[in-house]
C-alpha cells in the first residue's frame, strides 16, 4: 500500500500525496484536522483559489491510503508538468518568491500562517506560479515568529541574490542544495556591496552570522509574545521589497542574438514556420517538448495550436526572454525552462526519488528538435545514433531539422576545431534516425539547404 | 495547554533554526514600526485619491511585482 505514496511527500505529518489508478489524491491526517477546517472555514481557501494562487481540490469519498491516520481525502487539481526551481529562470524564481510572500500576507489576514516556504511547493500553470501544497497552512497565534523565515531566505532570497549579483548560473546550486542555498555559502559568493543593501544585509549576511552564532542552542519556540502581528507583517513586507529590488538583465550570452546571424533568408524562415505548423496540425499532440527552444518562436506555434508546450533551452537569457514574453501575453500553454540536454535534470533527494529526472516526467506526444542536432553532434560530440535513441525515449513523434555542413551556423561551430564528423551528412542523419523512427515527411526548407522531417517512433 | 503546545511543535515539522528565530525577533521589532507608518500613510493617501485597487484588476500584475 505504501508504494502508492509520493516519494517526496514524507516530511510533513499533516498529510501526504498518493496515487491510485492513475489519479492523484491527498490524504489529510487527523493530526491536521483543526488547521484544515480553519483553512476551509476562514475564507482563506476560497480567497486563494478565486485569485488563482493555489490549486483547488474536491473532498472525496475515496478510501484513505493510511486509514488509521486519515481525516479526509482530497482530490487536488493537477498542473500537467512538474518543474523544479533549478530549472526555472530568474523571472520564474522571482515570481514564485513574490507569490509565497503574497500568500503569507493573505494567510495572516485570515488568521493563518505558512508553516513552510519551500520553492518545491510552487509550480507553474502557464506563466503563473501557483501553490500546490494545500496543507502548508496552520493557525496563526499572535506572538509567534514565522517558522518558515529561514527556509524562505534559503530557497528564494539567496538564489535570487546570487543570480542578480554574482552569476545567473548559480541557480544550479539548487540542484545540489535541495533545501535552498546555505546562507553562509551565499554570503561568501555575494559581492561586498550587498552588505550595504538593507534587505540583503539583514536577511542574508546578518542572518548567516546569527545562524552560526546560535547554532545548536536551544531556543524556546513555544512561548508567544515575541513577534507582534504588525512586526511580522513588517518583516514580510521588507522581504517583499527586497525581492522586488532584485533584477537580472538577459543579454550578452551567445544565444540571445542567435537569430540575427543565421543563414536563413526571411523566406526560408517563414517556410520553416509554415511546415512546423503543418506537422503539428497533422499530429495534433497534447503535450509538446521543444528542445533547444531558444526564445520560443517555434514553441509558440505549438502552444498557439492548443498543445501544452514546454520550451527547454540551455541558455538562461533565452529562457528569461521567453518567460518575459509569456508574462506579457499571459501565456497559458507555454512553460519555458532551463535545461542542458547533455546533462539533463537527474533524480534527486532521499533515495534519489524525491525529485524526478527529466525523463521520468515525460513522455511528450511530440518533440521539436529544430536547429539542435548539429549543436549536439558537433559541439558536444554526441553521435547521431545516440541522439536519435534519446529523443525516441522522450516522445512518440519528432519534428527534427537537419542542418548541412555548408550552413553558416555549422561552419561557425567547425571554425575552431578539426572536422572529425565524417558521418554528419543527410544520408548519415537519415540512417541514424531511421533506426528508431519511420520518416513520414522529409521537407526541404526553401533555399537554405536544411531539411525538416516529421518522424514517428518505431514500435518494437 | 500541554496538548496545544505539543501539537504546535508537531505541526511545525520544519526546523526554523535558532539563529533565524532570534534574528527574526530583532528584525521584526525594527521593521514593525516602519511598516505601521507605511500602512498609515497609504490609508491617508487613499482618502485623497480615488481607490483604484480592485482585487481582480490588479491581481495578476501585483502577483509578479515586476
Amino acid at each position: 500500500m505504501e508504494n502508492n505514496v509520493h516519494p517526496a511527500s514524507f516530511r510533513d505529518p499533516s498529510g501526504f500525496v498518493f496515487w491510485r489508478d492513475g489519479k492523484l489524491f491527498r490524504q489529510v491526517n487527523r493530526l491536521y484536522q483543526k488547521d484544515y477546517d480553519c483553512l476551509m472555514q476562514s475564507g482563506l481557501y476560497s480567497s486563494l483559489v478565486q485569485d488563482g494562487l493555489m490549486v483547488a481540490h474536491e473532498e472525496t469519498k475515496e478510501p484513505a491510503e493510511l486509514p488509521e491516520l486519515a481525516y479526509r481525502v482530497l482530490k487536488p487539481e493537477t498542473v500537467g508538468f512538474i518543474s523544479y526551481p533549478y530549472e526555472w529562470c530568474f523571472g520564474q524564481l522571482k515570481g514564485a518568491a513574490l507569490l509565497t510572500l503574497h500568500i503569507q500576507r493573505l494567510a495572516l489576514e485570515h488568521g493563518m500562517t505558512l508553516k513552510d516556504a519551500s520553492a518545491y511547493n510552487i509550480q507553474f500553470l502557464g506563466y503563473q506560479p501557483i501553490l500546490i501544497d494545500t496543507l502548508s497552512f496552520e493557525e496563526y497565534h499572535e506572538g509567534e515568529p514565522w517558522v518558515a523565515y529561514r527556509q524562505f531566505c534559503q530557497h528564494f532570497l539567496a538564489p535570487l541574490a546570487l543570480m542578480a549579483f554574482t552569476d545567473v548560473r548559480l541557480s544550479q546550486l539548487l540542484r545540489v542544495c535541495l533545501d535552498g542555498i546555505p546562507l553562509d555559502l551565499t554570503r561568501r559568493l555575494l559581492p561586498w556591496k550587498t552588505r550595504w543593501n538593507f534587505g540583503l544585509g539583514a536577511h542574508i549576511h546578518v542572518h548567516a552570522l546569527a545562524q552560526k552564532h546560535y547554532a545548536g542552542q536551544r531556543v524556546s519556540t513555544t512561548t508567544g509574545g515575541k513577534v507582534s502581528k504588525m512586526a511580522l507583517q513588517g518583516l514580510i513586507d521588507n522581504l517583499e521589497v527586497t525581492v522586488k529590488s532584485l533584477f537580472w538583465k538577459p543579454s550578452g550570452t551567445e544565444w540571445a542574438d542567435y537569430y540575427q546571424a543565421t543563414n536563413y533568408s526571411d523566406r526560408a524562415f517563414e517556410d520553416k514556420k509554415l511546415w512546423v505548423r503543418e506537422f503539428i496540425s497533422r499530429v495534433h499532440p497534447s503535450m509538446v517538448w521543444d528542445l533547444g527552444a531558444n526564445t520560443g518562436i517555434f514553441s509558440r506555434i505549438a502552444s498557439g495550436l492548443g498543445a501544452k508546450t514546454i520550451a527547454f533551452d540551455i541558455d538562461p537569457a533565452a529562457v528569461e526572454l521567453n518567460y518575459q514574453e509569456c508574462v506579457r501575453t499571459k501565456e497559458k500553454n507555454l512553460l519555458p525552462l532551463v535545461l542542458d540536454l547533455t546533462n539533463p535534470s537527474p533524480a534527486l533527494g532521499w533515495a534519489n526519488t524525491e525529485r524526478q529526472a527529466l525523463i521520468e516526467r515525460g513522455e511528450a506526444d511530440m518533440i521539436l528538435a529544430l536547429a539542435l542536432v548539429h549543436h549536439l553532434t558537433i559541439s558536444n560530440n554526441v553521435p547521431l545514433q545516440l541522439i536519435a535513441k534519446y529523443f525516441a525515449r522522450l516522445g512518440e513523434w519528432l519534428v527534427v531539422e537537419f542542418v548541412p555542413k555548408s550552413d553558416s551556423q555549422v561552419q561557425r561551430l567547425l571554425a575552431s576545431r578539426k572536422d572529425i564528423f565524417t558521418e554528419y551528412h543527410q544520408q548519415g542523419f537519415e540512417y541514424a534516425f531511421g533506426q528508431f523512427y519511420e520518416t513520414h515527411v522529409a521537407q526541404s526548407i526553401g533555399d537554405s539547404g536544411r531539411v525538416l522531417y516529421l518522424m514517428r517512433r518505431r514500435k518494437y | 495547554m500541554k496538548i496545544l503546545l505539543s501539537t504546535f511543535t508537531l505541526m511545525m515539522y520544519l526546523d526554523p533554526g535558532s539563529g533565524s528565530f532570534i534574528l527574526q525577533i530583532l528584525l521584526a521589532a525594527l521593521l514593525g514600526g516602519a511598516y505601521a507608518i507605511k500602512v498609515y500613510w497609504k490609508k491617508i493617501k487613499g482618502l485623497f485619491s480615488s481607490s483604484q485597487e480592485r482585487k481582480d484588476g490588479t491581481q495578476t500584475e501585483q502577483r509578479h511585482g515586476e
